[in-house]
Parts: structure tokens; C-alpha cells; sequence
């Protein structure tokens, strides 16, 4: 668990980060999202003491950080950013390697994780250990790069727009890899973004910032039907904001019994991208199915429509 | 490598060096060639001291003093470059530049009445003189590092020495070749008139044709230091090129070359 308490950063006259109290629930990911200029990177940045605080603490399970050597606190957090920031003369395996190195872990146990990361990342190990990261390309080095990151088994990984550079089909995948990977180890991530769609993708909460205050700190659904005041609700636009709350249910939710013609969608898809089905295929209705094919019902135009009705 | 091995470039540059080892070591082979420049029954080679003698002191007053510049030079960048030693950049800036500005002829002048005639006045003048192309060189590679790459180093938890040391010296390698290079390669033209304080290099040789009017010690005076001065800044480029290309990326910034207008 992550405490961050009346923490504040002052450059001249300005506070970027005012006075901002946040309680990061271990192994979830919580999205901090904001424009360019609300503080949310320094934010970040004071977890790992990148920025020293004016005022105020960070706690990470109960442990002030300004107590730790800066160098020690950073080995056991994952750091992972927008341009990768790669060492450039160093092979893929070595980037990797790291911050195990620094640590001093044998070889061996080195080489194994190194291993064992690249195919986790879906790198190939044969092909890309020995390169360099100019001869990959922009989506593998950002794997590359949160793999470092995740190479020493940090509990918590803190990530400053580690999508912005790719393009929009990668950065799909790259988000749901994450997200995969990230249910699987259990890491607590603490991610900056200014995209409120990526944020609604990925963040189990989200934390609103803007002119260095946390503006709504709540789970993605809450800050879609009850946002805390205008700017939240400007961030999320008014017209997207029906589409990106059918982002967070699942098909599923939306089952009513009965049958339907056509493909078959399955029920872990969500409201959006059945919805989308459905308007592409020209249909008012479709069967869905679970994971394993069996028929549960079907999902029509009006079910998923009630479902993106405004909470009340 | 063994592509660089193959360059015409390469091999025209063994032949040079071939042919120079050849003079230096059986100068007399040659004397026919270098007749024609002398008259009235002078000798074409130079007589009063061995030729590879005076090239290998020469050479040596040149490593010495360019590699106590670089030592000198390096150690200065890196300390303004580091927070404690910001404040320094500016004064640090200001004095390599004066032994720069400071003619060497100057400086050999000085630096008899206090180290008396030989080898040190000159080794002080290149020295002094080598100091600025190798710290300007280290300060821009030191100072134009990707940023990214830089705050990574310190996120991962590397200690400011480790940073130093792991990633950015390693980076600005290219940059430092480069400036040790331009160092070696004005020392290598200067020390020649180290030989009007009596250092031993080939200088010597130089001033014996000019003051005997023999146009052949001349000749071979100033090729040999010619030929030397380029195949050093070959090998050097060679170098730079090579941790270059280790790095991948373009190199972040051009060389600085004071000397250039």
C-alpha cells in the first residue's frame, strides 16, 4: 500500500503538486490522469524521490521513503517511461538486466529472468537478446523497457506515459498486455497518462489532477457517472462519455434470455465492443457465448443502450 | 573490422605506414631519392642523430603530454559536469581557454627561465595547448546526453558513480576520442619547435635543414611528422567510429574543434 500525505512541491512561486493526500491499494493500478502541466509526473516522480517533496511524505507499506538511500528505494521500484530511455549501448539482455545487477544477483538467476521476462514480453529470445535498442522498433522497445522496469520483481511499478510514443494499434496491445501481465504478478502500478480512454482501459482507480490538485480520486465507473466537478467532466467529453462507461461492463452483464441469428459474441467482451458489433452488423439483436461456446442468452441494441444510461 | 580491413582507405594508409617505417629504420636506402634537393655534396639524410631516435622521442613527448591533458581534462569535465562542481564551470571554461589562446612559442619562452632548456618547457606548452579540445569535447558529450537516458540511470537505482561510470562515460566516449585526437594532432605539429629549446624531436631536423639551407632535411622533416600526424588521427578516428557505432545512435553532437575558423 501506497500513502502519499499533504504531499507538496513548490518550484518558485508555483506549487505544482498542492498539498495532495492519495491511498494506493496494493496490486491494483491506479491511472493518474491529467494535462500537460497539472503535476501528475512530478507526483510520480516523488514516489521514487526522482523530486524531493517541499513538504509532505510518500509511505510504501508504512515506510517513509525519505528514511531509505534514494538509490536502494529506486532498485525496489520499477520505473518505466514514455521514451523508454533505454541505454543505447547496451544489448537488450543487459538493459533488461539492470537493476539485478545491481543488486548483485549471480549470473545465472540474472540470465534466467532475463529469460524469462523476454518471453513473457513476447520477445524472442534467440533474435532479440543481442541487439541493441536502435535495431528494434518503437513497439519493442517499450517492451523492452517495462520489462527492465519489471525485472527485479517490484512490487510497485510506477510508469509515466509508457505508451505515449506508439502508435494507436500498438498501444492497444501494449495496454492489454499490461493489464494481463499485471493481473498475473499481482504488481501494484501507478501510471501517469493525459488520455482518459487509456485511463478508463486501464486504471482501477483513477486519480483526476489539474493545476497540481487531485481534483476526483474513484473507481473509473464513479468517475464517469459522477465526476466531481467541471473540469473532471470536460476530461471525460460529454459525447464519449456513454461509450467509454460501456468500456468498463462486460457483455455478460447484459445477457437476457432468448435466441438471436448470427455470429455468436462472447460474453467477456465488452458493452462497447458489442455494441459496435451489433450497429456493424446491422443487427438488433446477437447470441452470446462463453468462454467455452456454450450459448448463454443473447444481447440486444436496447439491453446494452440501458446500460449506458446514467447512474443515478 | 575486417570490412575496414579491406577499404582501399586502410590499405593505402599500411602502405603509407609501411614506407615511412622503411625510411626510419634504413634512412640511407632513400638518399637517392632526396639527392636531387641538396647541393654542393651536402648529405641528403640527416646525419646528426638518428632518425628513428628523434621520431620515437618525439612521439613519446607528444603521449606524455597529451595523455596528462586528457587525465587533466577529462577529470575537470567530469567535475563540472557533477552538481558539486557546477559552479566551477564557468572559471574552469575560462582557464582552458587561456592555455589555449597562450601562443606555444610563448609558453617555451616562459618556461626556460624555469625549468632551464630540454624536454619540460615543451611538455608544459602541449600539455597547456592539449587541455581545451579534449575538455570542451568531454563537457559536450558529457552535458548533451538523451535526458531520458540520463533520469533512467538514477530511476533504476544507479548510484551517481555507477551513473558516471556505466553510462556516461560510455556514451560520450565518442566525443572524448575525438577531442584526445585533436590534442594529439596539434601536439604532434607543435612539438616540432620544441626543438629550438633543445627538446629531441623531430623539430630538430627541421631547423637543421633551415639553418644549413638543406632542403632535403626539411623535407624529411616535415613528411615524417606529416605522414605521423595523419595516421594518428586515423587510428583515432577509428576508435571514435567504432564506440559509435556500439552505441547506435548518431553521436549527440558535433565534435568542437577549436581551432576551426
Amino acid at each position: 500500500m501506497i500513502e502519499l500525505s499533504h504531499l507538496t512541491k513548490v518550484y518558485g512561486d508555483t506549487a505544482v503538486v498542492d498539498n495532495v493526500d492519495m491511498t494506493i491499494e496494493a496490486g491494483t493500478i491506479t491511472v493518474i490522469v491529467g494535462t500537460s502541466g497539472s503535476g501528475k509526473s512530478t507526483l510520480l516522480r516523488m514516489v521514487n524521490r526522482l523530486v524531493e517533496p517541499t513538504a509532505g511524505r510518500v509511505f510504501i507499506d508504512g515506510e517513509n521513503v525519505s528514511t531509505m538511500p534514494a538509490h536502494q528505494l529506486r532498485r525496489s521500484i520499477g520505473y518505466a517511461i514514455q521514451n523508454h530511455g533505454l541505454f543505447p549501448h547496451w544489448t537488450v539482455a543487459r538493459n533488461i538486466a539492470t537493476v539485478p545487477m545491481l543488486l548483485g544477483w549471480e549470473r545465472a538467476k540474472v540470465a534466467a529472468r532475463v529469460e524469462e521476462l523476454m518471453e513473457l514480453f513476447q520477445l524472442d529470445h534467440a533474435q532479440f537478446a543481442g541487439r541493441y535498442p536502435h535495431e528494434l522498433s518503437g513497439g519493442q522497445q517499450q517492451r523492452v523497457g517495462v520489462a527492465r522496469a519489471m525485472a527485479a520483481k517490484p512490487t510497485l511499478l510506477l510508469m509515466d506515459e509508457p505508451f505515449g510514443a506508439l502508435d494507436p494499434i500498438i498501444r492497444a496491445k501494449a495496454q492489454a498486455d499490461l493489464k494481463a501481465i499485471q493481473r498475473r504478478t499481482g504488481t501494484t502500478i501507478l501510471l501517469v497518462t493525459h488520455d482518459m480512454a487509456e485511463a478508463v482501459h486501464l486504471g482501477d482507480r483513477i486519480a483526476v489532477m489539474d493545476a497540481g490538485r487531485l481534483r476526483q480520486y474513484a473507481p473509473a465507473a464513479d468517475i464517469l457517472a459522477r465526476p466531481a466537478d467541471a473540469f473532471v467532466d470536460d476530461l471525460i467529453g460529454t459525447a464519449d462519455r456513454p461509450f467509454r462507461y460501456l468500456t468498463l461492463g462486460s457483455l455478460g452483464s447484459a445477457v437476457e434470455p432468448g435466441e438471436a441469428d448470427g455470429t455468436p459474441l462472447p460474453a467477456d467482451a465488452s458493452l462497447y465492443e458489442g455494441l459496435g458489433a451489433l450497429l456493424w452488423s446491422g443487427r438488433r439483436t446477437a447470441p452470446v457465448v462463453d468462454a467455452a461456446g456454450a450459448p448463454l442468452g443473447r444481447v440486444s441494441l436496447g439491453g446494452i443502450a440501458n446500460k449506458a444510461v446514467r447512474p443515478k | 573490422m575486417t570490412r575496414y580491413l579491406t577499404r582501399p582507405g586502410f590499405i593505402l594508409r599500411f602502405v603509407v605506414f609501411a614506407a615511412l617505417l622503411a625510411f626510419l629504420l634504413v634512412p640511407d636506402r632513400f638518399a637517392g631519392l632526396l639527392a636531387p634537393l641538396t647541393s654542393n655534396g651536402a648529405p641528403a639524410i640527416y646525419n646528426q642523430g638518428s632518425l628513428i631516435d628523434l621520431t620515437l622521442s618525439h612521439l613519446f613527448t607528444v603521449a606524455l603530454s597529451t595523455f596528462a591533458a586528457a587525465v587533466v581534462a577529462v577529470g575537470l569535465a567530469i567535475f563540472v559536469t557533477r552538481p558539486a562542481g557546477a559552479e566551477f564551470l564557468a572559471l574552469s571554461r575560462a582557464v582552458v581557454n587561456i592555455g589555449q589562446t597562450f601562443p606555444p612559442v610563448a609558453v617555451l619562452a616562459l618556461s626556460v627561465p624555469a625549468m632551464g632548456f630540454g624536454e619540460a618547457p615543451t611538455r608544459t606548452a602541449l600539455f597547456l595547448y592539449g587541455l581545451l579540445p579534449i575538455f570542451e569535447n568531454t563537457l559536450t558529450g558529457l552535458s548533451t546526453l538523451p535526458p531520458a537516458v540520463v533520469e533512467t540511470a538514477s530511476a533504476m537505482g544507479m548510484t551517481g558513480r555507477q551513473r558516471l561510470l556505466k553510462v556516461e562515460l560510455p556514451l560520450a566516449l565518442p566525443l572524448i576520442v575525438e577531442g584526445i585526437r585533436l590534442s594529439a594532432v596539434i601536439g604532434l605539429a607543435t612539438a616540432t619547435i620544441g626543438s629550438t629549446v633543445a627538446a629531441k624531436g623531430l623539430g630538430e631536423v627541421i631547423i637543421a635543414g633551415l639553418l644549413s639551407n638543406n632542403l632535403a632535411f626539411i623535407v624529411q622533416g616535415g613528411v615524417i611528422t606529416g605522414i605521423l600526424a595523419v595516421l594518428i588521427s586515423d587510428g583515432f578516428q577509428l576508435v571514435a567510429r567504432r564506440a559509435t557505432r556500439r552505441r547506435g545512435a548518431p553521436v549527440a553532437a558535433q565534435p568542437v574543434d577549436p581551432n576551426a575558423a
